[in-house]
């Protein structure tokens, strides 16, 4: 029997219907359907999640193997830093570690303060997240998204919907959990977007992700209060980030006389590309993200109540 | 290799996968060829009895998973561009090697068009011109592959059993 290339070679007079099964039309036909409905069940529906979480937990060991070239070549460079780089680092780190005691027994002093004026005025005191620290394994692997894959998952209790902060702020959130590890969507990604706050006069806006590693603040008039250089932080009013968060620096302002709004370009402060670690920051509990708004509503409205009666008399 | 096994061609795929498991960084994300993809036509061309529309479509929806994106663009672009592989396939043997190499990447070019346009239609950012990248190392790799696992053009009159 002939096979294979050989095979074709030969001129061939039956149908080949029993060389090949279906014909390759009506397959291509039958899969192309089979992956318009699969595109559309799992952009809209939330079906599949269970069945990617399953297929990436499997692909687990094999991406283990994968990774494993890059991480025996950190781990050489690692073992093969000088003595001199480590003394230098090790000093940097010390003086570092130094200022910022320094600054940190200020801040708990503050902190104990705010808490105590705010526990005066009715108003609750802030809650502050914990965190877990994960490793980036690896970029997303869709070069149309912005995302980093981290080494924490559903077993290390990680849920979505977590924000997710570096030592210079805001990184971004994560958006699906896998058994060991977690898809964190970047706040420079087009589909997310982030509430902030103009450190310097405390206007809130909403930020989103745009193309080329920047965020835009759109529908905000042209006479609005922003200069270049301003700091953005988190506003906290979602309930995910917590307030005071870095999250951007204004970067670049055009006004085009034709559209009533102002485009501001911000760069965020966080970066990815530069370390391996990051913190996933714990979701408020359920109650207290109901109960949060509404309190603070009540002590805004107590405040301003106090404030006119303050006026008046 | 004369004669490719089933197994042979689901153990091609799976290091195929391996590598497009591989943590690419950097210029290597740009530059990073379709493994999945260049395996799959190789064995589409060669082996249609073994690998066709079916397998593409399962690489493709591989792909979908380990890529994390929606599930199904990979697997349809994959499966339009098997349908166009193997309409072909039959007049492959009149083909010299160099028309099977731009065969080759016209077919992977097209794959990264259908999916460049179902990006699109799911409301992702036109990239720029460095999206179309991979088809020229993909084509490379293509030619190892050719070395690797033996050529698929014509055999010579000497060598047919």
């Amino acid at each position: 029997m002939l096979k294979g290339v050989h095979q074709k070679l030969e001129p061939q007079q039956t149908p080949a219907f029993f060389v090949r099964g279906a014909s390759p039309f009506s397959r291509m036909v039958f899969f192309c359907a089979l992956s318009i409905i699969l595109m559309a069940v799992d952009s809209q529906v939330n079906y599949l999640s269970k069945f990617r979480q399953a297929f990436i937990g499997g692909l687990h060991p094999l991406e283990r193997i994968a990774n494993t070239p890059s991480e025996l070549i950190r781990d050489a460079r690692k073992y093969f830093s000088t003595h001199n780089q480590l003394v230098q680092e090790n000093y940097l780190l010390k003086q570092k570690a130094f200022e910022d005691q320094v600054k940190l027994q200020r801040l708990k002093a503050l902190t104990a303060e705010n808490e105590h004026l705010r526990s005066l005025l009715g108003g609750n005191v802030p809650i502050h997240p914990r965190a877990i620290l994960g490793d980036i394994s690896h970029t997303g692997r869709d070069p149309f998204r912005n995302v980093v894959i981290v080494n924490r998952g559903s077993r290390h209790n990680i849920n979505a919907g977590q924000a997710v902060v570096d030592s210079n702020g805001v990184i971004g959130q994560v958006t699906r959990v896998y058994p060991f590890s977690s898809e964190v969507t970047l706040i420079t990604d087009k589909n997310l977007s982030i509430p902030i706050q103009v450190e310097r006069n405390q206007l809130r806006a909403i930020a989103f992700g745009q193309s080329g590693n920047t965020l835009d603040i759109p529908y905000l008039p042209t006479n609005v209060d922003i200069k270049i250089g301003d700091k953005l932080v988190t506003s906290g009013i979602d309930g995910i980030y917590p307030a005071g968060l870095a999250v951007a620096t204004v970067t670049k302002i055009e006004q085009d006389p034709a559209s009533p709004f102002a485009k501001i370009i911000s760069t965020p402060t966080g970066e990815v590309s530069h370390h391996l670690q990051l913190l996933i920051l714990e979701l408020p509990d359920q109650i207290e993200a109901d109960l949060h708004p509404k309190d603070q509503e009540g002590a805004d409205s107590k405040e301003t109540k106090s404030n006119k009666a303050e006026r008046n008399g | 290799m004369d004669k490719p096994t089933r197994l042979y061609v689901y153990i091609t795929l799976m290091i195929a996968l391996l590598f497009q498991l591989f943590p690419w960084t950097g210029q290597g994300i740009i530059l990073r060829p379709d493994f999945m993809l260049v395996v799959l036509l190789y064995w589409l061309l060669r082996a249609p009895y073994l690998c066709n529309i079916a397998t593409a479509w399962v690489v493709g929806l591989l792909m979908d998973l380990s890529t994390g994106s929606l599930l199904g663009q990979h697997a349809l672009a994959f499966t339009l561009t098997a349908f166009i592989a193997l309409s072909f396939q039959k007049r492959l043997v009149l083909f010299s090697a160099m028309q099977i190499v731009s065969y080759v990447f016209a077919l992977l070019v097209f794959t990264r068009f259908t999916l460049l346009i179902l990006k699109l239609f799911a409301g992702h950012e036109a990239p720029s011109w460095h999206y179309f990248w991979p088809a020229v190392t993909s084509i490379i790799l293509w030619q190892f592959l050719r070395l690797v696992l033996g050529s698929i053009a014509r055999p010579k009159a000497g060598k047919a059993d």
